[in-house]
């Protein structure tokens, strides 16, 4: 029979081991703020959406707003114009995810992450049981789409193109350029 | 010699048998069960459908291309010398040995999915109900813009017909023969979608007469919240069967739509949610990994499992074939699935059929490995009995599907590719590396037996003859 004393020190011993998984799968959800991420306030944050048929994005928050971005590989519908219609931000952006019963609140216009140009898009959606807006964004590389949603007091054009600013960062572009340019 | 050396070595054999599968000028043809019996180049351009039509004595395949490449956006034609952009080529392969190129018709400028004349169908004008009875009437697409019938009565001196304008996406339509009704997919202006359908009365192929819109609740216009996914296109059983099959999604978030055709002719036209829901009786979802490129039917099938059972002998069975889009195997697997839809509103997926991707190490030839679409022929030589599925970089796939709950392979054919095969690349470290192989995009068959596979890296099209088991499968002598 073990004694009291081997009991405890083991139970010690799994609880530490416990422990340091999770805070290993913590860190791993949430790694350490990169030097963007400091001096920009973005926190990343887990994707939010359930899986579908594009592999999961990413996800940072800052305050009261969020940004979920990813690349859609071969999605694109002219791979020699890009996206340059309303209805395909419509259509390719994960606005859908968010509410699928998004309403766009006007025309959208075009837009420019570092070299990719595409259309971004507001949109009104319900949240979390309240109503807020969403700005929808599709930009193009050759077939291949990237696509962002900025939610939050995205009315204000200050936090928008900060917003902007962070998805134009390395912290992002070293990512999306990886997967771009690794198919 | 160290284990690491070892290793090394061993590594290195296993990278040279993936090597050695990758296809070179000059190696034979990959086959099983098919044979080659002719070869057109179709002038190097890269080719999606293939139609056979019967002209009196003569067999003529119409064959629809993408628009041209970076690098040759408008390929010479050497019986005009000109550059011409991809359009329609039409073939005589009355003798299926000695195929003999007739015609280009050039299509929309334009480079890949952008330009070209992708669709084909063709009819007799005897045939439709108010058609010139010494016509012969060819749908295809034109760009993305356009859908155009062409009479080929004379297959050298294809004339202009009709054109009807100002779509965008234009792609795969069908077009029943015996009562003109074409279902034309594309993108309507307004609509929320590239892809939907139009559905045209072309029984008169010069005036025709324009019956309604037709797409998912949400695709309307006007409509606000998420868009359903792209239609790829629609197969009728005519007015007969009753039914059309559509097909959307191609390569993600698939489902087969089942529509009252009926029901659809003579709904309210106007595009309300409620007027499109009306006419669908019911729906396949698919996973969003795989999509639906072509559904075709094969109703009252006999399935000999159940030849004793009380109900249930016969099944109607839908084959959906997914397309691959991406190179390298950088998507889940698109394959070939069966459902059963007897019970209309509550169909149900029976099996499924991929190439076995270790058989030929297909991730690592290049280009695109997966299904892509079917023949569509329901000529009785094959019909509910074998189906031919074009695979990309695996050729072409003879499949005995008569027992559809157990689909197997009974030969296949991939094509040796020519000094005019097309790369195909991937991204790797930020620079392209390109590879070279078949990519065979459609097939169709005719009713003599011939099976026609055309390739979408511009190694033209090869006419193909059953074999051994195959063709006792299809009951052939």
């Amino acid at each position: 029979m073990l004694s009291r004393r081997t009991i405890l020190q083991t139970s010690l011993a799994g609880s530490m081991v416990a422990g340091l998984a999770g805070l290993a799968a913590f860190a791993n959800f949430y790694p350490k703020p990169d030097r963007d991420e400091e001096l920009t306030g973005w926190r990343r944050i887990a994707w939010p959406f359930p899986r579908d048929a594009f592999p999961a994005g990413r996800a940072w928050k800052r305050d009261d707003t969020e940004v979920y971005i990813r690349p859609k590989l071969g999605f694109c519908g002219n791979c020699d114009t890009g996206v340059v219609e309303d209805s395909e931000v419509d259509r390719v952006t994960d606005i859908d995810l968010l509410d699928e019963q998004f309403v766009p609140l006007r025309e959208g216009k075009r837009i420019q992450l570092t070299d990719l140009t595409g259309r971004a898009r507001l949109y009104r959606i319900k949240k979390g049981g309240r109503e807020r807006v969403a700005q929808g964004i599709a930009v193009a590389y050759k077939c291949d789409l990237v696509v962002a949603i900025v939610v939050g007091p995205v009315a204000d054009d200050a936090i928008l193109k900060n917003a902007h600013r962070f998805l134009e960062t390395n912290t992002v572009q070293v990512w999306i350029n990886a997967l771009l340019e690794g198919r | 010699m160290k284990r690491h050396a070892w290793l090394s070595v061993g590594l290195s054999f296993l990278a040279m048998g993936a090597v050695a599968q990758q296809q070179k000028v000059g190696d034979p043809p990959e086959a099983s069960n098919m044979k080659l019996m002719g070869w057109s180049d179709l002038q190097a351009r890269s080719a999606y459908q293939p139609t056979i039509h019967r002209q009196g004595e003569r067999w003529i395949a119409y064959v629809g291309h993408h628009g041209g490449t970076d690098d040759i956006p408008t390929p010479v034609n050497p019986m005009t010398g000109q550059a011409e952009p991809n359009g329609t080529s039409i073939v005589d392969v009355t003798d299926p040995t000695a195929p003999k190129y007739l015609r280009h018709i050039p299509g929309a400028p334009g480079k890949y999915e952008d330009g070209g004349a992708q669709m084909v169908r063709v009819c007799d004008g005897s045939a439709l109900p108010k058609g010139d009875k010494s016509a012969v009437y060819m749908l295809r697409s034109f760009g993305g813009q356009a859908h155009e019938i062409w009479n080929v009565a004379d297959p050298s001196k294809p004339v202009l017909v009709t054109r009807l304008d100002g779509l965008r996406d234009t792609h795969k339509s069908w077009w029943e023969c015996d009562t003109g009704i074409a279902f034309l997919v594309g993108g309507a202006p307004e609509w929320r979608t590239k892809r939907m359908t139009q559905i045209y009365d072309l029984s008169d192929p010069a005036r025709p007469v324009k019956i309604r819109d037709f797409g998912l609740p949400g695709q309307e216009p006007g409509a606000t919240g998420a868009v359903p996914t792209d239609l790829h296109g629609p197969i009728s059983t005519g007015p007969q069967g009753n039914r059309v099959y559509f097909g959307y999604g191609t390569n993600k978030g698939g489902f087969v739509q089942i529509v009252d055709r009926e029901k659809l002719l003579k709904g309210a036209p106007e595009p309300t949610a409620d007027n499109l829901r009306a006419p669908e009786l019911g729906r396949l979802v698919m996973s969003a990994w795989n999509g639906a490129h072509t559904t075709f039917p094969m109703l009252q099938m006999p399935i000999a499992e159940f030849a004793n059972d009380k109900e249930g002998k016969t099944r109607d069975i839908v084959m959906i074939v997914d397309e691959a889009i991406l190179n390298e195997c950088n998507e889940p697997r698109q394959m070939v699935w069966f459902a059963d839809v007897s019970i209309e509103n509550r169909p149900m997926m029976i099996s499924s059929w991929t190439v076995p991707e270790a058989s030929g190490n297909f991730c690592q030839r290049g280009g695109r490995f997966g299904a892509h679409s079917s023949n569509e022929s329901m000529a009785p030589v094959f019909y509910k009995k074998m189906a031919f599925i074009s695979w990309f970089n695996a050729g072409v796939r003879a499949l005995d599907l008569r027992d559809p709950y157990h689909p197997k392979e009974v030969g296949y054919f991939i094509p040796a590719i020519t000094d005019k095969t097309d790369k195909r690349c991937v991204k790797v470290d930020g620079k392209d590396r390109c590879k070279i192989a078949i990519q065979t995009n459609n097939v169709e068959t005719d009713e003599r037996g011939y099976v026609y596979i055309v390739d979408r890296a511009n190694t033209g099209m090869h006419i193909l003859e059953l074999g051994g088991d195959a063709r006792q499968v299809a009951g052939l002598k």
